[in-house]
């Protein structure tokens, strides 16, 4: 990770070029005999209006059913990502309490989840427990009681609000799964924090909870941010899951492509292709990111 | 981990989760609460909330989407009308096939209309209306892997191997059909088209008219081994058990619609000609 940065500049060897030009070759080969042994109708040209159309009616450039798809991921990605790093603070907080009942709660919450395939963790919730939590929370009733402009605001912020009770099953589950991943590094962070600085805190009279908000909270900040980062880029790829609840996210939308166009392999690389600039844009962001705190 | 503290966790995991499976049997709905006691019909609620759910499954040409991200093809024609002569707006809900039983029980949506076939297994759990179509399977083949065989009893041997889709009845045909045969199980049907193209399977069976569809697009590597359908299948609108008011209405629905031909024509339309192809791609 954080190399002295006096290296020097290592020159090319022979070595090195020749297991370059072998790792292009395979990887060429592997290609060509992917576009030209299948036997497959190509059809690229059918790709472009799923990512953008011009609407004749309306006269004006839409999104595709892709890149609609790809706006669910966000959104659903983002939600889930808040609420997983609130869920997660209090959970890791929950791990290093001095009281025993909190540490049961979390260690069994974090074990639950950590030792559970997330697939059937999604389907256990959305055909038992969602059901509950929305009936409880009177959503349905409250979305049909809205009035237009509300729910034009809304679904810039949740996507179609007919489907608004899914969303938020998966939201939900993908934030609860999430989050037990959260907690152990919220965990990690405060424990990596030199027992000193608790004892100093201690001689000057603070109490556990002033300790924690000025004294240890920040300077484990610090080293979480990145890894926090990280999970959140977790976050983007395991929304692919929700698709099994047929969430209307990118992988959900490219299958129901499939289904009626049978462009598999088109539809396939474009999608591997949007979730990889996705999670790259995050990821040089979460480089940017650790540069910064590094400096500071 | 001490044992008390499994012990600890254990329980809480109990508290937590089994309360909520417990009381999940009955069908969620915001109205069920009342309905439990006065037994009212799904289709009041219906009424009252303007809005029919729709539970389907995208299968060409029954439901697709078109290029503009709205649904079409025969099952949505079906539940718009239907809609209409109820007097409320059809809200679609695409579900995974193979979870579409599991998702009407708990009250996703109202009705199945995705081309159901009747079977009785299926039966046991949701109640059918008349059918309002009939829909055959058949089978298209590979002409390099099986190029010589021209009856079903031809493929029925231990060597075939044959792609259907999960969850369906293309997949009941194949285990009755052909009980010797090796069947593989996929989710979508473009992964058993890819199959059959890729030569790792000897034939798909599906409803029609895909196979003849795939037969007429891959001349040169498809064809249809067996000219008449291997089966022809009642297909029904799907509600939850205990309704018989909305249960009649749309048994009702089905015989009047089918009274004026508009059925057939819309069944004709979807499945014997390609006017719709362009709205797809």
């Amino acid at each position: 990770m954080n190399r002295s940065t006096n290296t020097k500049r290592i020159p090319i060897t022979w070595l090195d070029a020749a297991i370059l030009a072998a790792l292009a070759g395979v990887i060429g080969y592997v290609a060509f005999k992917a576009l030209t042994g299948l036997n497959y109708h190509w059809n690229w040209e059918i790709i472009p209006q799923f990512l953008l159309r011009f609407d004749e009616p309306a006269q004006s450039w839409k999104p595709g059913l892709l890149t609609l798809g790809l706006l669910t991921t966000i959104r659903l990605s983002l939600w889930a990502g808040i609420l997983a790093l609130l869920l997660g603070t209090v959970m890791g907080l929950f791990r290093v309490s001095p009281s025993l009942f909190k540490r049961q709660v979390a260690s069994a919450y974090v074990g639950l989840i950590r030792n559970t395939p997330p697939l059937v963790l999604i389907f256990v919730f959305y055909f038992f427990i969602g059901d509950q939590i929305m009936t409880l929370l009177r959503v349905e009733d409250a979305i049909y009681g809205l009035s237009d402009t509300a729910l034009e605001a809304l679904s810039w912020l949740f996507g179609p609000m007919n489907r608004f009770p899914r969303f938020l099953s998966a939201l939900i589950t993908l934030a609860l799964f999430e989050a037990a991943y959260i907690a152990e590094i919220v965990r990690a962070g405060i424990e990596s924090v030199d027992k000193g600085q608790w004892e100093a805190a201690a001689s000057m009279g603070m109490t556990r909870f002033q300790t924690m908000v000025h004294i240890v909270l920040p300077q484990a900040m610090q080293r979480m941010l990145p890894a926090l980062a990280g999970q959140f880029i977790s976050t983007i790829k395991d929304s692919a899951i929700v698709s099994v609840i047929s969430i209307e996210e990118l992988t959900f939308q490219a299958q129901q492509l499939m289904t009626t166009t049978y462009r598999s392999f088109e539809i396939w690389t474009t999608v591997l292709g949007m979730y990889f600039v996705l999670t790259f844009l995050c990821s040089l962001a979460v480089r940017k990111l650790e540069l910064t705190m590094r400096r500071d | 981990m001490k044992p008390i503290r499994i012990f600890v966790a254990v329980t809480l995991f109990c508290l937590l989760v089994l309360p909520m499976t417990g009381c999940s049997q009955a069908p969620q709905e915001t109205q069920k609460a009342e309905a439990a006691d006065t037994k009212v019909s799904q289709l009041e609620t219906i009424l009252q909330r303007g809005v029919i759910k729709v539970g389907f499954d995208t299968f060409k040409p029954w439901a697709m989407k078109d290029k503009n991200g709205d649904y079409i093809g025969f099952e949505i024609e079906v539940a718009k009308r239907l809609a209409e002569d109820m007097g409320v707006k059809a809200e679609f809900v695409p579900t995974k096939w193979s979870g579409i039983i599991p998702a009407l029980l708990t009250g996703k949506f109202d009705i199945i209309i995705g081309g159901m076939s009747i079977t009785p297994q299926r039966n046991l759990k949701v109640n059918f209306s008349v059918p309002y179509e009939f829909s055959g399977m058949s089978l298209t083949a590979s002409r390099k892997l099986a190029g010589d065989r021209t009856r079903i009893a031809d493929f029925n041997t231990p060597d075939t191997t044959i792609a259907v889709r999960l969850g369906t009845t293309a997949a009941e045909a194949a285990k009755n059909f052909l009980p010797k045969a090796k069947i593989l199980f996929f989710d979508e049907e473009s992964q058993t088209i890819q199959e059959l193209l890729n030569e790792r399977v000897h034939a798909l069976v599906a409803s029609n008219p895909l196979p003849f569809n795939l037969a007429k697009e891959y001349p040169d590597q498809l064809y249809l081994p067996v000219k008449e359908d291997l089966t022809q299948e009642p297909i029904s609108f799907a509600v939850r058990k205990g309704d018989p008011d909305f249960l009649n209405w749309l048994n009702n629905w089905v015989r009047f619609t089918s009274s004026k031909g508009w059925l057939q024509n819309r069944y004709e339309y979807w499945f014997y000609t390609n006017e719709w192809e362009d709205q797809i791609q």
